[in-house]
């Protein structure tokens, strides 16, 4: 066995730990960012950020695994070793938690200042962008579904789905409720959605699916999720629940941008900050398959993206809800069944 | 009881065998001697059918049983016994199990088994080992065993592929007597291949002599002994 | 002295950085306030999701089993012993979703089985429904692992009916057929093999992440990412991967006390008389057919559902070039991770088979009980670890993916390291030392020359599986640091199938490197022992 194998070996490792470290420690101008939000989505935005500023972004990104708390996750337990400069959330009650955990920083961006009250943290902790709405998919075929109590009529026994309302935007959907209803009518409608053999799957990309197989009829996911399945023609709709005059509303949940405290590059992260919450991404986000509404008033968006402004939103408070979240947690295990 | 006739056989081109032609008589004992690389190793798989020649045939009792590259009649139906040079004994099996096996395969009687088994050790003086398995056994004993497993199937042509060649010169002597006076007891036609002339000497009853995969001569044992001498003194 | 100290040494590094990561989890668990408390276990335990996942891990786990030594036996001695053509091209094609990470398979056969799949134009939609809506859950992730891991066993079969000495086989075939010879005499006497195989795949499906999680089954390893992932609680969390350990130690002490007492012994046969093949007469046609419908079920379906679904040319060229960085980085880690791997490997293989301390058996047990154990429980605990101000050189870099290899793979290079030794006559080393040759300079000039075939083995099968790492690296990887595996299990979410579909053909493409390279070896050493 010829040793200029071994040879080639040790030379391309050595080559490989040499870039390898270079890479990892030389000074560049760069921002650490942990995204929640799909990385199909957020990652053009971020190469769109380091083409026109020149700073390099490394990104570190959820898995549906993860029910997009991953990355959040991770920096609670980085907390005394911050490695993060920015994180982008895809819901805010994730970044009420982080600045109630005290890993976020207080940054006021001049392109906040649009953005209406509701949608940003007061202190300056978070500021929303780019939201997404919680909706039905539903089949084109049959009955509009206007209220989220469709999930409690028994005309609609064993016929809908809905994701783990342990994970995701759909546990943030569930506090919210909580907040608004107050705890004993919550539970007595979570008990309904039991009796009425509401299925549980794990994710609103899964409960789509179902629902665009004819597996179910309707489920309240996430506004991209259905107005991916609606672009592409699967043969189903989307429909924003509770909108008649006094109805509950829907729930929005903007994506959030939060400043990490003690992160390496400061400057870097605001600058990033700024750039997510442009009007710009806002635009850029509503016309790709996300399809989220974007909170700057006037931004151009495409025909099937509702204006905010024309959607009659669940009057919540996230800090409550945030707060609500923890609270339910062990209620919610017992509801699925851990 | 054996011929081969005119058979060849070639590796990568180069010819192990070249036309080599012979008979083995029944109850003969036919010593093929040459040194190593002559093919005398591949004549005796041939015979037992674990390759088959490229040109010629090999006959058993009149029945062709390879004929040009053609198998035409397998090893397990030859009624051929073989002792390997590194012998072969089944390690997982016992000394029992290991003479067993061929006797089962050929459904033989339960009691029938037992008993030719017991018949074949007792000869060998290694009954008191009937459950030893092959790690147990000193380098004699395994050649016993060998040579039992053999025999235990009463072959019409019992191979031996220099079965003594790992042996010391004492155990080597002592084992030459018991194949002797074995092959006379079972009378049972032997084909023995070596390098070792005074081992060939004293074993058989005529002598082929192989080299460059071609035989030199066949002879009776004093022959063959003439032959080997004067070919030294050409050299 | 120099001998005794070098090898304690860097067994005591390796424990450090592989095993203490570990075993500090199981620590913090028990003490997670600093105080004794074993709440979380009790809760665990009591927990009817518990014994739920339990039932799933080890069922997942056991009918894989069966299913690829039930196929994978007969394979191996079919493309080993037999005269059926096409012997390498299938040994090949089996190995094929070996080499990618495992949830390949199942996005292959997703989108060979969605209504706009191939499958549905030629069975029509109902079927290919129906057959979807199995393929989610059990019977998607056992006939996708099975296809996994079936080149395992086949390689493994092959290998070591490949050792057996053919006078044993051939003392047989003169009173018996070639099935009763292959049933009474070759496989007993690799029955350590086999059940080798056996506990590999038992072994390498419980720890099994990807598989399961794209198939949407509960099995512990996916429960210990989610649980660290998406609960508060990380304490409960570390307690939930303790089962898994708890079954990956029963593997250990399986392992250990009965493969190691069969003990038959296999004579080295490579350059003696070419083995003749089992002749497969009239059968051979039907066998044919029978492997070619295997080799479409279980390697040219998903195959061909991630080729069809990357369609465009232009596809792969966006894809590829917005993955180019992914894609170096994981050729990178793979080959550092690799060569840490062989380095290991070297050292402790040579700890074991020489029998230097009588605690190699102890260091043994542990590389095997890290590469039982699945990659998502020792990421937990390289996060514990190295998550701290003072070794955030370590943390935030590379080096913690490479280490998290290092605990996985140890196994394997130490083993491969170990069984290359044996086939070293200790007189080779004893020789040069009464010459008063040191230890270092025997190890370079006696050892490591003659066991270059090993370490260049060791080195690409380590690549191989470094390469296609996704339980570790999904949970240490730092930002910026994601490789080709993650970026596709990361990007799943909601980006287009033909972009996910060119990714894994990608991923394919470059794991080729390793098992072409280890083919063209084997071929010369093949070559150079038939001249």
């Amino acid at each position: 066995m010829p040793k200029k194998y071994l040879k080639i070996i040790i030379f391309f490792t050595t080559a490989c730990v040499f870039s390898s470290v270079s890479t990892t420690y030389a000074r560049t101008n760069e921002v650490v960012v942990y995204v929640s939000e799909d990385q199909v989505f957020s990652e053009p935005i971020l190469k769109d950020f380091e083409k026109e500023t020149g700073v390099k972004v490394k990104a570190l990104y959820d898995t549906e695994e993860a029910k997009s708390t991953g990355v959040m996750n991770r920096l609670l337990a980085e907390k005394n070793n911050p490695q993060g400069d920015v994180y982008w959330a895809n819901e805010p009650i994730r970044a009420v938690v982080l600045k109630q955990k005290g890993i976020s920083a207080a940054y006021f961006s001049p392109n906040a200042k649009d953005i209406p009250s509701p949608f940003k943290d007061p202190e300056g902790y978070w500021t929303g962008f780019s939201a997404r709405v919680r909706v039905f998919v539903a089949n084109q075929e049959r009955a509009a579904f206007t209220s989220i109590c469709d999930y409690t009529d028994e005309k609609w026994e064993n016929k809908a789905v809905m994701a783990n309302p342990l994970f995701g935007t759909t546990t943030s959907w569930v506090a919210a409720l909580f907040t608004v209803w107050g705890d004993e009518k919550a539970k007595a409608f979570m008990s309904l959605l039991k009796q009425n053999g509401v299925k549980i799957s794990t994710s609103n990309g899964e409960s789509t699916t179902l629902v665009v197989n004819k597996q179910f009829l309707f489920a309240l996911v996430d506004s991209d999720d259905a107005t991916n399945a609606v672009r592409s023609g699967k043969g189903v709709q989307q429909i924003y629940p509770d909108q008649e005059e006094g109805g509950l509303g829907s729930l929005i949940l903007p994506n959030a941008a939060i400043l990490i405290k003690g992160g390496k590059n400061p400057e870097n992260a605001q600058r990033l900050i700024d750039y997510l919450l442009s009007p710009e991404t806002e635009r850029k986000l509503a016309f790709a398959d996300c399809a989220q509404i974007p909170l700057h008033p006037g931004v151009q968006t495409p025909p099937d993206v509702k204006k905010i402004e024309k959607i009659r939103s669940m009057k919540v408070d996230y800090e409550a809800v945030a707060k609500k979240l923890q609270e339910i947690q062990s209620y919610l295990k017992g509801w699925v069944g851990h | 009881m054996l011929k081969i006739e005119n058979v060849s056989k070639a590796y990568h081109g180069i010819k192990a065998i070249s036309r080599v032609s012979l008979m083995v008589e029944r109850a003969e004992r036919l010593v093929v001697l040459g040194p190593s690389g002559c093919g005398k190793t591949t004549l005796l798989r041939m015979v037992a059918g674990f390759i088959q020649p490229d040109e010629g045939k090999i006959l058993i009792e009149n029945k062709i049983v390879s004929d040009s590259g053609k198998c035409l009649m397998e090893p397990e139906d030859r009624q051929v016994g073989m002792v390997f040079q590194d012998l072969a004994l089944w390690p997982h099996m016992n000394v029992y199990e290991n003479l067993a096996f061929g006797l089962k395969a050929k459904k033989i009687p339960k009691h029938v088994v037992h008993q030719r088994i017991d018949e074949i050790l007792e000869k060998m003086q290694m009954i008191q080992f009937k459950n030893s398995y092959p790690k147990e056994l000193s380098g004699g004993q395994k050649q016993r065993v060998a040579l039992a497993r053999a025999l235990v199937m009463q072959p019409k042509i019992l191979l031996m592929d220099e079965p003594l060649s790992n042996l010391d010169f004492e155990l080597n002597l002592s084992l030459r007597k018991e194949i002797l006076k074995l092959q006379g007891e079972f009378n049972t036609t032997m084909m023995y291949v070596t390098h070792d002339r005074d081992e060939a000497f004293s074993l058989a009853t005529r002598v082929v002599i192989m080299g460059h995969g071609q035989i030199q001569m066949i002879g009776a044992v004093k022959e063959a002994s003439d032959y080997i001498t004067n070919l030294y003194k050409r050299a | 002295m120099a001998k005794r100290a070098t090898l304690l040494l860097i067994a005591f590094i390796f424990i450090l950085v592989s095993f203490l990561p570990v075993l500090t989890l199981l620590i913090k668990s028990l003490f997670p306030h600093g105080n004794f408390f074993i709440g979380n276990y009790v809760v665990l335990f009591q927990s009817s999701r518990t014994w739920i996942l339990l039932w799933n891990s080890l069922s997942f786990a056991v009918v894989t089993t069966v299913l690829a030594l039930f196929l994978g036996v007969p394979m191996g001695i079919l493309f080993s012993k037999t005269n059926l053509p096409f012997k390498g091209l299938f040994t090949l094609l089996f190995t094929i979703p070996f080499i990618v990470p495992s949830y390949m398979i199942a996005v292959g056969w997703f989108y060979a089985l969605v209504p706009q799949g191939f499958l549905a134009r030629i069975l029509g939609t109902q079927v290919s429904e129906i057959m979807l809506h199995s393929f989610f859950g059990f019977r998607g992730a056992v006939l996708v692992m099975t296809s996994v891991l079936l080149p395992v066993v086949v390689i493994l079969t092959m290998t070591y009916l490949g050792l057996v000495d053919p006078r044993l086989e051939e003392a047989a075939r003169l009173s018996s057929g070639w099935i009763l010879t292959l049933r009474k005499i070759s496989l007993p006497i690799i029955s350590p093999g086999v059940f080798l195989a056996g506990l590999l795949v038992f072994t390498l499906t419980l720890g099994e992440f990807g598989v399961p999680s794209f198939l949407r089954y509960s099995v512990f390893p996916v429960e210990a990412f989610t649980q660290f992932s998406a609960f508060y609680n990380f304490d409960a969390a570390i307690g939930a991967a303790v089962p898994l350990g708890i079954i990956t130690l029963f593997i250990v002490i399986i392992e250990r006390f009965f493969l190691r007492k069969k003990n038959f012994e296999l004579m080295e046969t490579i350059g003696k008389e070419a083995r003749i093949p089992i002749e497969l007469n009239q059968w051979k046609p039907w066998i044919l057919i029978l492997v070619i419908i295997f080799a479409l079920v279980l390697v040219i379906v998903p195959l061909a559902g991630l080729i069809i679904k990357s369609s465009s040319l232009a596809t792969f060229q966006k894809t590829f070039k917005n993955s180019m960085d992914s894609i170096f980085r994981s050729l990178m880690y793979a080959s550092i991770g690799a060569t840490l791997l062989t380095f290991f490997g070297f050292f402790i293989g040579y700890l074991l088979e020489r029998k230097v301390f009588r605690f190699a058996w102890a260091i043994d047990s542990v590389t095997f009980f890290l590469f039982a154990l699945p990659g998502t429980v020792i990421g937990i605990g390289l996060i514990g670890m190295w998550n701290h101000p003072t070794t955030n050189f370590i943390y935030s870099s590379a080096a913690v993916i490479i280490l998290g290899y290092a605990a996985q793979y140890a196994a394997l290079g130490e083993r491969m390291m170990a069984a290359t030794y044996a086939q070293i006559p200790y007189s080779m080393e004893e020789v040069a030392q009464i010459t008063g040759v040191g230890w270092f300079r025997r190890l370079s000039g006696i050892v490591a020359p003659m066991a270059n075939r090993g370490l260049i083995t060791t080195w690409l099968v380590g690549f191989l599986f470094c390469l296609k790492d996704v339980g570790v690296t999904m949970m240490i990887y730092p930002p910026g640091h994601d490789t080709l595996p993650v970026r596709i299990f990361t990007l799943m979410a909601n980006s287009p199938e033909e972009t996910i579909a060119t990714l894994c053909l990608l991923m394919l493409g470059i794991a080729f490197l390793p098992l072409g390279a280890l083919g063209i070896i084997f071929k010369k050493s093949r070559f150079k022992s038939s001249c």
